[in-house]
């Protein structure tokens, strides 16, 4: 969908049907959003610091660490803007 | 090794993890978490009943897209983090003891050692087909005290690991004081 140009929020009428009246689409998606990426941070920063920290497991954190951090941004960047870069092909 | 220091003269012969397997099947319920925005309108078009409800997945509209972003991208952040409880759980083998590291949750480690002059006895149990095909198996250790267990569940190749600690059992002077 990255080839299409920004369009207005259109859901479907059945799912606008469950949002409370004043709230509008846009407002709910951005703090869903929101809150889903702050989860992010707090576990993704929870976790490196353990992989940092128990240095018995450190041939793989690097790794482990860098893919963690790249297919988050692609799929991150896929819910804001529909392009998951090296993971566009592989989502709808 | 920040979880435990080393005393003089002592050495890490080994390091082992639950087999691979075993954490394959604990990827297994997020990778079915994964699959299922994908899987579930072309059920729902089976079933007639629900048919109309397939029109929550299609991905076309910005709104689902966001979702299906943030699905895919809690999805994922989780099964990462089974991966990172994978490797923060382990037992190492020195040539003196053998140190059991838990991870239960982040911020809940327990490590515990238990050296090998105090060990009687080395049991390997390897149950069913799939174990004992791709070598999966626990190791029970017991001591001369009052804490008579010391279990490794799940272990790849016990049977190697049993041989490799009672060479060092029989290296090890015996501590026989009451």
């Amino acid at each position: 969908m990255s080839d299409q140009p920004l369009q207005p929020f259109s859901p479907s009428p059945i799912l606008l049907s469950y949002l409370p009246s004043d709230m509008s689409i846009g407002i709910a998606v951005t703090w869903a959003l929101y809150a889903v990426f702050a989860f992010w941070a707090v576990y993704s920063l929870v976790a490196i610091y353990h992989w940092l920290k128990y240095s018995h497991a450190s041939w793989l954190a690097f790794p482990a660490i860098a893919a963690h951090i790249f297919i988050s941004f692609a799929l991150m960047s896929y819910a804001l803007s529909g392009n998951a870069f090296f993971l566009t092909s592989y989502l709808p | 090794m920040k979880e435990f220091e080393l005393e003089p003269g002592e050495h890490v012969v080994l390091e082992a993890r639950k087999h691979w397997f075993l954490f394959l099947c604990e990827l297994l319920p997020y990778a079915i978490l994964a699959v299922i925005p994908f899987a579930l309108p072309k059920l729902l078009a089976l079933a007639p009943p629900v048919a109309q409800y397939a029109v929550f997945f299609d991905y076309h509209t910005i709104l689902t897209r966001a979702v299906l972003g943030a699905w895919l991208l809690v999805t994922w952040t989780s099964a990462w983090g089974a991966l990172t409880r994978y490797f923060l759980n382990a037992w190492v083998l020195t040539n003196k003891r053998i140190v059991d590291i838990k991870q239960s949750g982040y911020f809940h480690r327990e490590v515990s050692s238990l050296f090998l002059s105090r060990v009687q006895d080395v049991t390997t149990h390897v149950e069913g087909v799939l174990p004992s095909l791709l070598g999966i198996g626990d190791i029970k250790v017991q001591t001369a005290g009052e804490d008579t267990e010391f279990i490794m569940n799940g272990i790849p190749r016990p049977e190697q690991m049993r041989d490799i600690i009672l060479r060092y059992v029989s290296v090890e002077p015996k501590n026989t004081s009451v």
